[in-house]
């Protein structure tokens, strides 16, 4: 597969005011280090055709950077990028782009309609393509009800949604999405998942900037872990995480106490609440043992999960500095 | 260029529906329609009075509307990053710049198309009301008998269309003697405004509402000026540059001069109008002289802009 975005060491390095006031004080940075703020540091990566790339990071780790050099909104320090094989800020190339920004503002006088009408101005779509795309992305991100409603009169999720059809007026091959589901609730994170993986079917390549690490392990096909401005991993999620279990989480029912202090040495953890109990073991003997032994001891088995690496505990160890095990 | 029409268009869209616009607008209309008061504080000149207020008006509202409106231009699209969906749009910064430049100067336009037909409505309305025109009226009628109510009603409404036809008329390119020349003053504070408005796109496309705000009126004020500081640099050269002070005030003086806009151009006529010294002639140096001075003033907006980060 071809890569459709490139960067090639992109740098990011701000200078800060000689006066600035933080926190309450005034701060006096003098020197030209002092000055400097690395936003991004030799960043190269590289995002294949129709895949879901998500680069995941702490807040201040360089993400939304990235985003905005790579949509021509700041320009980098050192390092260069391409997009669709055409440097930054080729209009071709952003004619072939949708972004959404993170936690968008947008026109707030403007009805919803009305917006994308403008938008789609920008991108020199005739006008009746125009008014039928509008209506169209409309209804696709359910938002059919408040086409005449002024934007400012929307909440979060529904700017998230506007602001969604804004980045899918020109039908772009690359959608660049930064913190899409940053501030949603359950429902409005899981609406953004599907439509992220509608895209991807549709043949679309995904670009994502996310914290929420159990969203982006639900979506994405490769990864990007960016800290402090650094890269610190970058692949396929099955390549990253081990595919080894890690442990095994045993649920069961009724299980005497004397039993449960007998498995208790060789348990991981050992939770009771009630008569549930909950065990876990690292040997997969051991779990093996105890489900053939529960129905000896009159217990019910609940339920029964073989655990491997999340994304999450791979993510803590990498930004910790640690290796994966 | 559509595209810098449709971020020209949308900027309009933004002013009109800013509420410091529509009490800008309000308080020029209530001046205008009551700048008839303003015969009362004097014995002859009438007319002068009323025009030169009316023009007056056009013009320092015109100004209030550049500042007010134009300050947070660029600003306020930075700081709400609503930029930032934008730029990432298939167009040039300088297609953002000169649209909303064209969308500001748009605003301004319609505002003082909007003023300007009160401010004739105002003069045709005190023609008909003027005591000339009423002893006309009270001539009709037997000595000591005055109008009843229903005929003093009747005229006043009479007047009011009159008023509204002839403002009507004049908008359209048919302009009497009451208007004659006036039509030509509020183009040239259109011209003039156009500059005023290039700098209010310059100075938000790198500073704050506030000093942008100040800026504009500064430059205004020195725009304005202009001839004087040149009169006062003849002076001080008359005087003798031998001091260090006065070679310093004398340099500085002639690069102000030679920096800000010369103003005066467009505002001479504004002065003769109000006067009624005729002639009004259009002045084509002047159309040039708006048009590559806020060319440049623009380019020197789009330079700044090119190389800005959005953070």
């Amino acid at each position: 597969m071809a890569a459709v975005v490139e960067t090639f060491g992109l740098t990011k390095i701000y200078t800060l005011d000689f006066l600035d006031v933080e926190h309450g004080r005034l701060k006096l940075r003098l020197g030209r280090k002092r000055r400097q703020r690395v936003a991004l540091q030799d960043l190269s990566i590289s995002v294949e055709q129709g895949e879901i790339f998500g680069l995941l990071g702490p807040n201040g780790a360089g993400k939304t950077t990235t985003l905005k050099i790579l949509m021509g909104i700041i320009f980098p320090t050192r390092g260069s990028a391409r997009i669709l094989g055409r440097p930054l800020g080729d209009k071709w190339a952003k004619a072939r782009l949708g972004f959404l920004p993170e936690n968008p503002y947008f026109y707030d006088y403007l009805t919803g309609r009305e917006f994308l009408k403008y938008y789609g101005q920008l991108y020199g779509i005739p006008r009746r393509e125009r008014e039928r795309k509008a209506e169209a992305l409309l209804e696709r991100v359910g938002l059919r009800d408040a086409t005449h409603l002024p934007l400012k009169g929307y909440s979060k999720g529904m700017l998230q949604r506007i602001g969604l059809a804004q980045a899918l007026l020109n039908n772009p091959e690359i959608v660049i999405l930064d913190e899409p589901q940053s501030g949603l609730d359950p429902l409005g994170r899981k609406e953004i998942r599907d439509l992220i993986l509608q895209l991807r079917e549709e043949g679309k390549t995904v670009f994502f900037s996310s914290h929420i690490l159990s969203d982006a392990e639900l979506v994405c096909d490769r990864v990007a872990i960016l800290y402090a401005g650094e890269l610190r991993n970058i692949g396929r999620l099955t390549e990253l995480l081990s595919a080894r279990i890690k442990e095994y989480e045993i649920v069961a029912r009724g299980v005497p106490a004397a039993i449960l202090e007998q498995w208790r040495p060789r348990a991981d953890r050992l939770l009771v609440e009630k008569d549930n109990a909950m065990i876990i073991v690292r040997q997969e003997n051991e779990a093996r043992e105890i489900l053939s032994r529960l129905n000896e001891v009159g217990a019910t088995l609940v339920s029964f999960n073989p655990r491997r690496e999340t994304l999450e505990e791979y993510f803590i160890a990498q930004v910790r500095g640690g290796t994966n095990g | 260029m559509a595209k810098v029409w449709a971020i020209a268009f949308n900027t309009f869209k933004e002013a009109v529906r800013n509420r410091i616009l529509y009490i800008l607008l309000i308080f020029a209309i209530v001046l205008l329609l009551f700048s008839g008061l303003a015969r009362e504080l004097t014995i002859s000149a009438h007319e002068k009075i009323i025009r030169s207020l009316g023009l007056g008006c056009i013009n320092i509202f015109g100004l209030l509307i550049a500042v007010f409106v134009g300050i947070g231009l660029v600003y306020n699209e930075l700081d709400k990053k609503t930029i930032y969906t934008i730029i990432s749009k298939p167009i040039d910064r300088w297609q953002f710049i000169l649209g909303k430049y064209f969308g500001l100067l748009l605003t301004i336009y319609v505002n003082i198309l909007i003023m300007t037909l009160f401010f004739y409505f105002s003069l045709y309305w005190q023609t008909f009301m003027g005591s000339d025109a009423l002893a006309k009226v009270y001539a009709a009628y037997p000595p000591g008998q005055a109008p009843g109510a229903l005929h003093q009603m009747g005229y006043c409404g009479w007047s009011v269309l009159r008023s509204l036809g002839l403002t009507l008329k004049t908008l359209c390119f048919f302009p009497d003697q009451v208007t004659a020349d006036l039509q030509i003053v509020v183009v040239m504070t259109c011209l003039e405004l156009a500059i005023i408005t290039a700098f209010a796109v310059l100075y938000s496309s790198f500073s704050t509402p506030t000093l942008s705000a100040i800026l504009t009126v500064f430059t205004f004020v020195v725009g304005r000026g202009n001839e004087d500081i040149i009169r006062y640099t003849w002076y001080l050269e008359r005087k003798g540059l031998t001091s260090t002070a006065a070679i310093v005030k004398y340099h500085g003086a002639q690069f102000v001069a030679h920096l800000a806009p010369n103003l005066k151009i467009f505002y001479s006529d504004t002065c003769n109008a109000a006067l009624s010294n005729p002639p009004v002639i259009v002045d084509y140096y002047a159309i040039a002289y708006a048009a590559i001075y806020s060319a440049l003033i623009l380019s020197l907006a789009v330079l700044i802009f090119r190389r800005r980060n959005f953070k």
